[in-house]
């Protein structure tokens, strides 16, 4: 977890996470008072998530707003579909989509924040910091990568805060998210 | 109560400074206190003490607390909160920060070597410096984490002869903390300032490791060189929010001939690459010898103002993350030539022919590092890796079999 000294300037960590576990995610809490203190969704296998990386295909992209004018992107894993949103506050990531052809394969880091619509439906979508077209070989290490951190959330999470509250707040079967893993690592050839 | 170590000890300091007194006559003194009074012991010892140092002109202990005669101690087995005896050479005397010290600067003997403080109110006699002095109840405290020998109304100082000179342990840089000591390193870098005050600031390294430093401006200054072989006597060492920090203002900075072994450093950290930050790709440095830093979009130096004949250098800036923990590199350009397979020259003839410029090449950074995985080594500070050697990762297909029986394991 990232502590924070004065002075010291620490980055939130981007965490891996698969699509279908994101969907999950509800909770979202903020860490101190000041405005500038980062916010964090609480991931159900037990970390809290200020930042994502994620590497996908981006199926789909769609220009919307006049005035406001953002993009809104599908970015598809073995495992689901992320919602990834660059708006104007994002100008640099927001080019980087208007260059991008779907379908191809991405590389995106951003912000996850939950949503609830008026008829009480929760979605979360990613605002982009960058997203960057990459190829196969990433992609690839990206699922590793993903699965290795995912499995390593479920095996520590019980001796972690963060991992009880996860189990508190969320009645998901953890071991729903192993399947899930195995299932995602079982598409990528050996 | 027996009483005679008590006035054992007041009569040897009496008679140490030459006078001679009646050691039953103390005992007496001291009984009379203790059992009749019900004076504390050290109180009373303190008491007979003062008595006897006013009757024979001696310098009286007028501290308040800590009570009690104090034996003398070297200066490394001082602890915090203390009142001591010492006897030590002043080595170094810095500027004093504020009116109400008289005097700052580092005292020194064989054991170890310290930082003191005289306040203006303890109407002390002026400290020369080359000189030892016999400090008699000054305080120990502790600031920022190192320990302050305090010198106030109620010390006594007294010039001492000493024999022989005072031969300054070398610490290695591995090994250093909060207080002062002395180095023997190379200076491997020089950093941009961040403040007008700073002199200079980067890192000096020997065969143990790196630490930073810094040289905060003052009259009589001069900056190191680069590359440069230093023994640094008496350096303060600060702890400030988790960094160790070399100061060198009180410091006795001797260059050295010939070159030493560095710890070219071993760090390793793999993870994506998820930050370009600005200050990337093309560059141009400031050519004041020296100075090297990067210069703004108007080629203006923050030290040498506007510079027409900049030279042009690559670089990277930015941030690796593993999904638990980030670090910033730095890589220079002979790594980042290979890392985004773009050479000085190709780079620069991107920048001429392009409407964007620089920031093309910056864009074409963009491109070709985000979001790849790779594996860097060099020297760390805090969370900043100084990146000496750098690749890009490939998917290990032989990865994917250990994380499926992981997965699958007790599905």
């Amino acid at each position: 977890m990232a502590g924070r000294r004065d002075g010291v300037f620490e980055r939130e960590p981007a965490r891996r996470v698969f699509a279908q576990e994101l969907k999950e995610s509800r909770v979202h809490f903020k860490e101190g008072q000041d405005e500038k203190s980062p916010s964090f969704i609480l991931l159900p296998t037990g970390a809290r998530c200020n930042r994502v990386f994620i590497a996908g295909t981006l199926t789909e992209k769609k220009k919307q707003g006049e005035q406001n004018m953002f993009y809104r992107a599908r970015v598809v894993d073995p495992t689901g579909t992320f919602f990834v949103m660059a708006g104007s506050y994002q100008p640099e990531a927001m080019q980087q989509v208007a260059r991008l052809e779907p379908p191809c394969f991405v590389a995106v880091v951003g912000k996850p924040n939950v949503y609830q619509t008026p008829d009480g439906a929760v979605l979360i979508s990613i605002r982009c910091e960058s997203i960057t077209r990459v190829d196969k070989d990433i992609r690839d290490q990206w699922v590793l990568d993903c699965a290795k951190a995912t499995l390593d959330r479920i095996e520590s999470s019980a001796g972690t805060p963060d991992g009880e509250r996860a189990r508190r707040e969320y009645t998901i079967d953890p071991g729903l998210f192993r399947k899930m893993v195995y299932e995602a690592l079982a598409q990528l050839k050996i | 109560m027996d009483f005679s170590h008590t006035a054992e000890r007041i009569s040897q300091k009496i008679t140490s400074h030459g006078h001679s007194v009646e050691k039953s006559g103390i005992e007496a003194k001291l009984r009379r206190l203790v059992d009749e009074f019900g004076v504390p012991p050290a109180e009373a010892e303190r008491t007979v003490m003062n008595e006897l140092a006013r009757e024979f002109g001696l310098p009286v202990s007028q501290g308040s607390g800590g009570g009690g005669a104090v034996e003398q101690k070297s200066l490394a087995a001082l602890a915090n909160g203390e009142w001591v005896t010492v006897e030590c050479k002043v080595v170094a005397l810095t500027a004093s920060p504020s009116p109400a010290i008289a005097q700052t600067g580092i005292v020194a003997d064989e054991s170890a070597a310290m930082r003191f403080v005289v306040w203006s109110r303890a109407n002390a006699p002026h400290l020369e410096e080359g000189k030892w002095y016999r400090l008699e109840s000054a305080v120990v405290d502790e600031y920022r984490g190192m320990l302050n020998l305090k010198v106030h109304s109620g010390t006594t100082i007294r010039e001492v002869p000493h024999e022989g000179s005072l031969k300054p342990k070398i610490t290695p840089v591995a090994g250093l903390a909060p207080g002062v000591t002395s180095v023997r390193g190379k200076v491997v870098q020089e950093w941009e300032a961040t403040h007008d005050r700073i002199l200079q600031s980067g890192m000096i390294a020997d065969e143990t490791g790196a630490a930073r430093f810094v040289i905060w401006k003052e009259e009589g200054l001069e900056r190191l060189n680069p590359g440069s072989v230093y023994t640094i006597y008496y350096a303060t060492v600060d702890d400030f929010n988790g960094r160790l920090s070399l100061t060198l203002n009180s410091a006795t900075v001797v260059p050295e001939e010939g070159d030493i072994e560095v710890n070219t450093g071993s760090e390793s950290f793999q993870g994506a690459f998820v930050h370009l930050a600005p200050g990337s790709g093309l560059v141009r440095r400031c050519p004041v010898e020296g100075c090297n830093r990067v210069l703004s979009r108007q080629n203006y130096c923050p030290v040498h103002e506007i510079q027409s004949r900049y030279h042009y250098d690559l670089r990277i800036k930015g941030w690796l993350d593993n999904g638990e923990e980030t670090r910033e590199i730095l890589v220079s350009r002979g790594q980042t030539e290979g890392l985004v397979g773009m050479s000085l020259d190709q780079a620069r003839e991107l920048a001429e022919n392009n409407p964007l410029g620089m920031d093309e090449v910056f864009l074409r950074f963009r491109e070709a590092l985000v979001g790849r995985y790779l594996s860097c080594r060099g020297r760390q500070i805090d969370n900043r890796l100084l990146v000496s050697a750098c690749e890009i990762l490939h998917y290990q297909p032989e990865q994917l079999a250990d994380l499926l029986n992981r997965a699958g394991g007790s599905l």
